[in-house]
């Protein structure tokens, strides 16, 4: 039997979130403004969600200046990287039990 | 995907909400294929289109060494007329090229950016210093084949041998086979002679572009059309 499911990620709202940092190469980085029209997110949702992902250790917020403009970079951590793959395994073994 | 967040986020559980029905609704194959549908957007959003560019490329070569053979046939060097649709052809794809990436991505940084802007610049010097090796054999006197093998040999060398360093740098093996290819042409265009040269060039050089839509094309198709269920171990057995 699989674990529970991660219910950092499991939220639909953040799962979005992390698959879209996934997609990512490692060590990339994407601007809030950019990752908020992707997901098709308001801002407050989403720093909502990324604050817990923070919480978590998935999510590192870097915050910088591009000239006199605050600007702010997400990317996934390493433990959120193991997470979300470990949440698909996850899936995956719940999808081969239904199946099987 | 149809979803729209509201601020409530997760605590919302309207029951005509997509987004918040799905927390405990969506089967484990759902959730897989909006996974790979959101990485898809993500990729769309963050990383130049393949298909766009290899098109690109892929009619720049057809059209513009098409104009040299076509020019070339009836007095054995291309005319000038020719020489500039070339050119527009190549800046016009180089132009494309620069927009959509840098379009592309744009709100991203990272090694990926580093690496990829390190590789536009490798390909404008590359291409830089080929204009003055070919100006220089042109002014020591080499004749006008020697020219063409010359000019269309470093070009697919070039061309090749940058290829296959992305797909290296990218972890693209297609973008390495189209590399291989491009240095079979510059071999096949060494020894096509006046004025097939520039056929080979079109069709071996622009054709092999252009197969790589397809091939892109028809990799994307099939991501999407095998579901979640191609993704897990042992493949979509009774999907």
């Amino acid at each position: 039997m699989p674990d529970e499911l991660d219910p950092v990620i499991h939220a639909p709202a953040r799962l979005r979130v992390v698959a879209s940092l996934a997609a990512l190469g490692r060590g990339d980085e994407v601007a809030f403004p950019k990752l908020r029209k992707l997901l098709d997110m308001t801002a407050g949702n989403l720093s909502t969600h990324l604050r817990k992902l923070e919480d978590a250790g998935y999510v590192r917020v870097t915050k910088t200046h591009e000239g006199r403009m605050p600007a702010t970079y997400l990317a996934l951590t390493e433990t959120g990287r193991t997470a979300f793959a470990d949440y698909q395994a996850a899936l995956m073994d719940l999808l081969k039990g239904v199946q099987g | 995907m149809a979803d729209h967040d509201n601020p409530a986020g997760e605590r919302a559980r309207a029951g005509d909400d997509p987004e918040a029905g799905s927390d405990r609704g969506l089967s484990p194959a759902e959730t897989l294929r909006m996974i790979r549908q959101q990485q898809e957007a993500a990729r769309d959003a963050t990383e130049p289109d393949g298909r766009l560019l290899f098109g690109v490329w892929g009619l720049a070569w057809l059209v513009g060494y098409l104009a040299m053979w076509t020019s070339a046939r009836d007095t054995g060097t291309p005319e000038r007329w020719a020489g500039w649709v070339l050119a527009g052809c190549i800046v016009g794809a180089m132009a494309f090229t620069i927009v959509h990436s840098i379009t592309r991505t744009a709100g991203t940084r990272g090694a990926s950016a580093r690496i990829g802007a390190l590789y536009g610049w490798t390909w404008f010097l590359a291409f830089t210093t080929f204009g003055v090796l070919i100006g220089a054999m042109g002014d020591a006197g080499a004749p006008p084949e020697v020219m063409a093998i010359a000019a269309n040999g470093v070009a697919c060398l070039i061309v090749g041998i940058m290829y296959i360093a992305g797909g290296l740098l990218f972890d693209e093996n297609r973008m390495s086979a189209v590399g291989a290819w491009m240095l079979v042409t510059a071999a096949l265009a060494a020894f096509a002679g006046m004025p097939n040269t520039y056929l080979v060039m079109a069709v071996a050089g622009g054709g092999g572009f252009l197969a790589m839509v397809v091939v892109e094309q028809g990799i994307r198709a099939r991501r999407r059309s095998t579901g979640a269920v191609a993704a897990t171990p042992g493949g979509g057995r009774d999907a």
